[in-house]
């Protein structure tokens, strides 16, 4: 499945670019993330609580931040394993100066999903991660405040 | 042939037991210190598997056993081949590979079983599944036939050089020639999708084995208890009389439950002599999706050579068949799409090139129809084509076509899943089409009932097509019938039953010859215990095969109580008559002896039984056909098209059957309906959609589709024409899957009618609304829908 959309910062590139390298900032902007330690160079462990319609787990995993060019861009990579299935997906993100100290934030990217997360959540699995997008992207606008 | 019972609306022996709670269903035994097992499938459609930590789950409350492919040992063995390619037939590959219990090493399609929890509960055990961790080494996955066969495509089996499952071309005349002959050709590609069987009923297995007695006792959701309990025997070492398989009353069969040897089938029987206790295991809904087996994915490339004046001289058909990742069935889809592909047509050349392919997908075997509803989709579309092309009204083009009565038996040349040549063994289908031609009011609707609505704004169509029905195939069925000193008939037989009335169906057999109540005659089928001979319930077989032995065995026990009585009674065999449970002389009715008394005496205290001669008023028989007997059908619909939803309402819904003798016009009309409402889902409802990494997306009855009462016409007219079969003495001919298999090559027919104004040329199976809505959106038409018609 793809994924793909913009979203608007309230403020300047470099700050945006800092709260997004931060686990423990990210950590609370993912909705459902119970724990993001950082293991290694630029590679997270996480875990993370998902419902999506009836199917409702835990899925632990990687994330691997690759391709790093800061403050403008980097990739994102995600592995979890859940007893409901499984999630793999890639994704590039792009900041951007906008007018008015604000900062425009590109995602494009690809999730494959499956076991039980996609035979009997896939109808909902778009809207949902389209919703968590929005949540969590929202959350780390919040956090730009601070 | 006047019967007293057959063809009778005879309402079901079985239907008190069903209807009130009473009937016994696999999941309804429930044996004291039974065990309970669930499941850990793959999540994957493609990967080796690393390691399977097992050790928590083992630990988990309530766990007895936890077993992996590797704890089997040297007792993990994949499953028989069940049906081997036709011998038959020159030049055949087939890549036999089969499923195995739990998976080993690698994983072949998603829900796959990997370990086995047995635990006090299926509570315990499903709670204990989700404490196992498979590390999997994800594989690229095949999903896509055309692509399955490309030159970089991934494998499904490391050990074979391509995901050619099997390969086998079948001719009759020169078609070569044909196409030169030939005024027009035209070619065409269609893809043809899965669906699922979706039996009321998932499935299920209780294994018992009593050590005591050294007894394997199986309640198994099989339309083939026999060739289950044999396999069974085989494997585990034991004799075919320790094994007794029962297949007790099922919530529909449709095929998948046929003889698979599936996993579960496999697994429990050696689970519960491992542990001395007795198993159970039933199938989930969202198991069903993926452990169940399913059909009908194939793409064909189809030629069709014809005169100008409407004869068709060829047809060629190239086609890829979905095997899924197995191929324990063998080549009987693929056989009948061949089979099925010139229709009920003369057609002198054919050539079919059938290639199966192996995908990570799980196993096809026979739904309902099996391969049938292709061949007859693929022939449809292509009539309906050719008429365009030609000017010709469709239904003249099909007349024009058909095989006509004085060419029967009619040699096909085509081998057919029994591995013999398809004979047509009788039929005159000229009347069937015109009955059902005359019921729907075919000339009616098209000169002034469609011009007057369409004028409304209505998208109406008509759609009329007929096909033909192989069925009653070998090899032979038997049946034990003996009369009881209460008078009360047994009758036995190897064969499961799912729901098609064969309690009272064969019952009506056996009172014809014993003069007997249907009610007095009560069947055990499916219980190898009872009859421990025979094959299955599956390719629309039952009522020919079954029903033959079970006449062959009513006579001969009506020779025995003919026999007897004329000695008790004094009188020549010729002037007695069975009648209401008793045996009279015809002229002289208060001269009787009840069938009770005859057989008290047909087995004596005292005396000697007469040498050469059985004690008892019993008989065993059997019946095995050379040749199948081929059903022939019409169906017709009238539809109209709601242009902003895409929804259909049936206006009408006609079949037309001709399978020779009717054994019970409501247990007929009951299968009929049963099979047009699968025919709906499989036209524009049920599609399994699987991603490009073999995942499947509907595994739910919230998301794959299912017909429901909403969606059925409201009323479905059954016609009836008799054209008795030569090939068996009760002239009758298979009905089962007659319902389903020409529903989607009529319905899309009048769904094209209905919105000619498109032009729309359908090559696909199964539609849906959404599809439908792309479809005619692909046309860039600028406008469409009810503006288009202002």
């Amino acid at each position: 499945m793809k994924i793909e959309g913009e979203y608007t910062f309230t403020g300047p590139r470099e700050k945006v670019w800092e709260i997004i390298r931060d686990p423990e900032i990210l950590a609370t902007a993912l909705p459902g993330t119970k724990k993001l330690e950082l293991v290694g160079e630029n590679e997270y462990e996480g875990e993370m609580q998902v419902r999506i319609g009836p199917v409702a787990g835990v899925f632990g995993g990687k994330l691997i931040v690759s391709n790093e060019v800061a403050p403008e861009s980097l990739t994102l990579t995600v592995e979890g394993v859940g007893k409901v299935g499984f999630l793999k997906g890639s994704g590039d993100i792009v900041l951007r100066d906008q007018d008015g100290n604000s900062t425009l934030m590109k995602y494009s990217g690809e999730v494959q999903i499956g076991g039980k997360v996609a035979s009997v959540g896939q109808r909902l699995f778009d809207a949902v991660s389209k919703s968590m997008i929005r949540q969590g992207l929202g959350k780390l606008n919040e956090a730009l405040r601070v | 042939m006047t019967y007293k019972f057959i063809g009778k609306r005879i309402k079901r022996n079985e239907d008190p037991r069903l209807l009130t709670g009473q009937a016994l269903f696999v999941d309804d035994v429930d044996i004291p210190g039974m065990l309970h097992v669930a499941f850990v499938r793959s999540d994957y459609a493609h990967a080796r598997i690393l390691n399977i930590e097992t050790e928590a789950a083992r630990q988990h409350p309530g766990v007895v056993a936890v077993y992996t492919a590797e704890d089997m040992g040297d007792e993990w063995a994949p499953g028989p081949p069940l049906v081997s390619p036709p011998p038959t037939l020159a030049g055949v590959i087939f890549n036999s590979r089969r499923q195995s219990p739990l998976a080993k090493g690698k994983v072949y399609h998603a829900g796959e079983a990997i370990v086995a929890i047995v635990a006090e509960s299926r509570y315990i055990a499903e709670d204990a599944a989700d404490e196992v961790r498979v590390d999997y080494e994800p594989l690229p996955v095949v999903v896509d036939l055309e692509k399955a066969m490309g030159p970089d495509s991934p494998r499904v089996h490391d050990d074979l050089d391509t995901n050619l499952a099997a390969h086998m071309f079948q001719k009759k005349g020169d078609y070569e020639v044909a196409r030169a002959q030939a005024d027009l050709i035209i070619k065409k590609k269609f893809f043809l999708d899965r669906g699922a069987a979706v039996a009321m009923e998932n499935r299920g297995v209780v294994a018992h084995w009593d050590e005591k007695s050294q007894q394997m006792t199986i309640w198994d959701t099989t339309q083939a208890p026999i060739p289950i309990r044999n396999g069974t025997a085989a494997r585990l070492g034991l004799s075919q009389k320790q094994v007794r398989v029962i297949a007790p009353f099922l919530g529909g069969g449709f095929g998948p439950k046929a003889m698979m040897f599936y996993p579960e089938e496999m697994l429990i029987p050696w689970l519960s002599m491992k542990l001395c206790r007795p198993i159970k295991w039933i199938e989930d809904r969202r198991e069903n999706f993926y452990a169940t087996t399913s059909e009908r994915q194939q793409v064909h490339e189809v030629e069709i050579a014809l005169t100008n004046d409407g004869r068709v001289l060829g047809l060629k058909d190239d086609f890829l068949h979905d095997t899924g990742a197995f191929d324990p069935y063998g080549l009987t889809i693929p056989l009948n799409t061949q089979c099925h592909v010139t229709g009920p047509y003369d057609i002198q050349n054919i050539a079919s090139n059938c290639t199966a392919v192996f995908t990570n997908k799980p196993i096809v075997t026979p739904v309902r129809g099996a391969g049938r509803p292709q061949g007859v989709f693929i022939i449809e579309r292509m009539m309906d084509f050719a008429a365009r092309e030609l000017g010709m009204e469709p239904l003249e083009l099909r007349v024009k076509n058909l095989i006509p009565p004085e060419a029967f038996p009619y040699d096909k040349e085509i081998i057919d899943q029994a591995f013999a040549k398809l004979i047509l063994d009788s039929g005159n289908y000229l009347p069937v089409v015109e009955k059902a031609r005359e019921m729907i009011g075919y000339d009616q609707f098209i000169k002034e009932e469609q011009p007057r609505l369409r004028a409304e704004g209505k998208f109406v169509g008509i759609g009329i097509t007929p096909f033909i029905e192989t069925t009653g195939v070998g090899p032979y069925e038997g049946v034990r019938i003996q009369i009881e000193p209460s008078g009360k008939v047994n009758v036995a037989t190897g064969i499961g039953t799912q729901g098609q009335g064969h309690f009272t169906s064969f019952a009506q057999i056996v009172s014809e010859q014993l003069g007997v109540a249907v009610s007095d005659v009560s069947l055990v089928s499916g219980d190898t215990a009872e009859f421990h001979w025979g094959t299955g319930t599956f390719a629309s077989r039952g009522a020919v095969v079954a029903g033959s032995a079970t006449l062959a065995a009513a006579t001969s026990v009506r020779t025995k109580v003919l026999k007897l009585a004329s000695k008790v009674l004094e009188t020549p065999e010729e002037e007695l008559e069975l009648e209401d449970g008793v045996v009279r002389v015809a002229d002289l009715p208060h001269r009787s002896i009840s069938l009770g008394e005859l057989a008290a005496l047909a087995n004596p205290l005292r005396g000697a039984v007469e040498p050469g001669t059985e004690p008892g008023l019993e008989a065993t028989d059997y019946f095995g056909p050379a040749y199948g007997a081929t059903s022939f059908g019409v169906h017709a619909m009238i539809i109209e098209v709601d242009p902003e939803t895409m929804m259909i309402e049936f206006k009408r819904y006609i079949t037309v059957e001709d399978c020779g003798t009717v054994l019970n016009p409501l247990i007929l009309e009951g299968q009929i309906h049963g099979g047009v409402s699968m025919g709906i889902g499989n036209s524009y409802y049920e599609k399994m959609h699987w991603d490009e990494n073999g995942q499947l997306l509907n595994a739910s009855l919230a998301d794959y589709l299912i017909v429901t009462a909403h969606e059925m016409p409201n009323r479905i007219e059954v016609g009836h024409l008799e054209t008795r079969s030569p090939f068996n003495k009760l002239g009758t001919k298979g009905v089962g899957e007659a319902g389903a298999i020409p529903v989607t090559a009529c319905f899309t027919q009048a769904l094209e009618n209905a919105l000619e104004e498109y032009h729309l040329e359908i090559l696909e199976s199964p539609l849906s609304p959404n599809r439908l809505y792309e479809l005619l959106r692909n046309l860039t038409m600028s406008t469409y829908g009810r503006e288009a018609r202002k």
